[in-house]
């Protein structure tokens, strides 16, 4: 069992403007996410039933022009947002960002619950 | 007649040392501040990552062994500097000043781990690195009392409660937060108010090394800890019985799941030894622990006897190392601490702090399509 947690671990992550944040893996991977695609995959309470799983957000009523204004670590573990419609409240884990990656190559082998636009 | 020692010679030279945990040489390493020659004498000076230890006398031997072998070399200075890793990572309401914060968790109450942590802390400090504590453990002895310090009125400054000082480690207590004796029950809210209050709007000023004895078992402290600083690494504390517990518990699979790498493990309690003979005896059949560390491959720091002496240290207030520097125990936690520094060198070696870079945004004229 090898018990370091370096499974899905950042080696840079940059906010472009609020536009975008680009994270770029430790297996050399790198993932490209619009703020709009984030926020519709917010795993905290409000937009996920906690009992069922199910989405409570609905992706089409995320505004287009949805932005990021602050991106910031938690822990080891996860980063946290602010977006422009006010809401804060959901912990990305580094496990979570990787399986919503929307790049090709992650999407036919493992796609998305929500989609992005 | 004679060629004189350049420093291009004296790197070579320094090329062959190893630090023994990082595995590579003092040069690349970056270790070497100054390799200078003027005429036959030598002036080295040396910066390691972690407090000047006992174990680092063998890095200078060699290094004056490598560099005394130079032809044209008569004499050697080589000055050790401690300089201790660990870059704060930015993050929600981060420690800036501190370079490492260390949880110290246990399975289950009872295994001394209040102890322990108070003796590491006062051992870094010992060694001369700047050390603070939080004792988030309301269950157990009060770190106050073992570290020699009685009821304080807490003082603030414009950065933040000012912690007390005791032993060369700042401490701060969530106890000392409320008022009086009553106990407290630190669920949900209250657990996180605590965290905060005791840990971010502290006035540590730059430490080294920041302990947190976690209450035992897992809870709301832990997760509050784990989600508003970046913990550098976990202990765990284990007495021979407990280690199932300790393992198979939740403790440590928090700290899994948190991405917060495991340090250690320490037994404790592990043997007795007699107060006044000195003998040894193994009542509680120790070695558990460090059979479990092996197959689930956790660094093992180190046995610490059940010695009436630490007992005695931590009701009068004054921890082993300071009051019996020469007893058993005094110096297998010395050891533990050097362990214990190691493991956090290795760890700031190998993995960089999570910091978010801002950067312009592309620009419009690229299309960006999701």
């Amino acid at each position: 069992m090898d018990l370091q947690p370096m499974n899905w671990v950042p080696t840079s992550i940059k906010k472009q403007g609020r536009k975008s944040l680009l994270i770029t893996w430790e297996d050399g991977h790198v993932s490209r996410y619009s703020f709009r695609l984030l926020r519709q995959h917010c795993p905290c309470a409000a937009c996920v039933d906690e009992w069922t799983g199910k989405t409570t957000l609905n992706p089409e009523n995320v505004a287009l022009d949805l932005e990021g204004l602050k991106v910031e670590p938690v822990g080891n573990y996860a980063l946290s947002f602010s977006f422009s419609d006010h809401h804060d409240t959901g912990l990305f884990h580094f496990e979570l960002l990787r399986s919503i990656c929307p790049c090709e190559s992650c999407q036919t082998n493992r796609p998305m619950v929500r989609s992005g636009n | 007649m004679g060629n004189s020692v350049t420093s291009n010679d004296i790197l070579t030279a320094l090329r062959q040392v190893q630090d023994p945990d990082l595995k590579k040489d003092i040069v690349t390493l970056g270790f070497v501040r100054k390799a200078q020659a003027s005429g036959s004498q030598v002036d080295i000076e040396i910066t390691v990552p972690t407090p000047i230890f006992p174990g680092y006398e063998k890095m200078r031997l060699e290094i004056s062994k490598r560099v005394q072998g130079l032809p044209g070399v008569s004499a050697i200075n080589v000055t050790m500097v401690g300089e201790v890793s660990g870059e704060p990572a930015s993050n929600k309401g981060g420690l800036p000043g501190i370079k490492n914060i260390i949880a110290v968790g246990s399975g289950k109450g009872g295994v001394g781990k209040s102890t322990v942590t108070a003796n590491l802390a006062v051992g870094l400090a010992h060694y001369g690195a700047k050390v603070g504590l939080v004792d988030g453990d309301i269950y157990g002895p009060t770190v106050p009392i073992m570290l020699g310090a009685k009821e304080h009125d807490l003082q603030q400054n414009e950065r933040g409660i000012i912690p007390i000082e005791s032993h060369g480690v700042k401490f701060m207590s969530m106890g000392l937060l409320s008022k009086g004796s009553a106990p407290l029950i630190w669920r949900g809210p209250m657990a996180h108010k605590a965290v905060q209050e005791s840990l971010l709007h502290v006035d540590w000023g730059n430490l080294d090394y920041l302990f947190v004895d976690m209450p035992p078992g897992t809870g709301d402290v832990h997760l509050t800890l784990v989600q508003t600083v970046p913990v550098t690494g976990a202990v765990l504390v284990s007495t021979p019985q407990d280690v199932g517990l300790t393992i198979s518990l939740k403790t440590f699979k928090l700290f899994e799941q948190t991405k917060v790498p495991l340090l250690g493990i320490i037994e404790n309690m592990s043997y007795h030894v007699c107060s006044n003979c000195g003998s040894r005896e193994e009542i509680f059949g120790h070695g558990a622990v460090a059979e479990e560390a092996a197959k689930l491959k956790i660094p093992f720091l180190g046995e610490i006897p059940l010695d009436r002496s630490i007992r005695q240290c931590a009701d009068e207030g004054m921890p082993v190392i300071i009051a019996n520097p020469e007893s058993p125990s005094a110096k297998v936690y010395l050891q533990i601490t050097e362990r214990l520094a190691a493991q956090v060198k290795i760890l700031n070696h190998t993995r960089k702090p999570l910091i978010v870079i801002e950067e312009e945004p592309e620009s419009s004229s690229q299309a960006f399509s999701v």
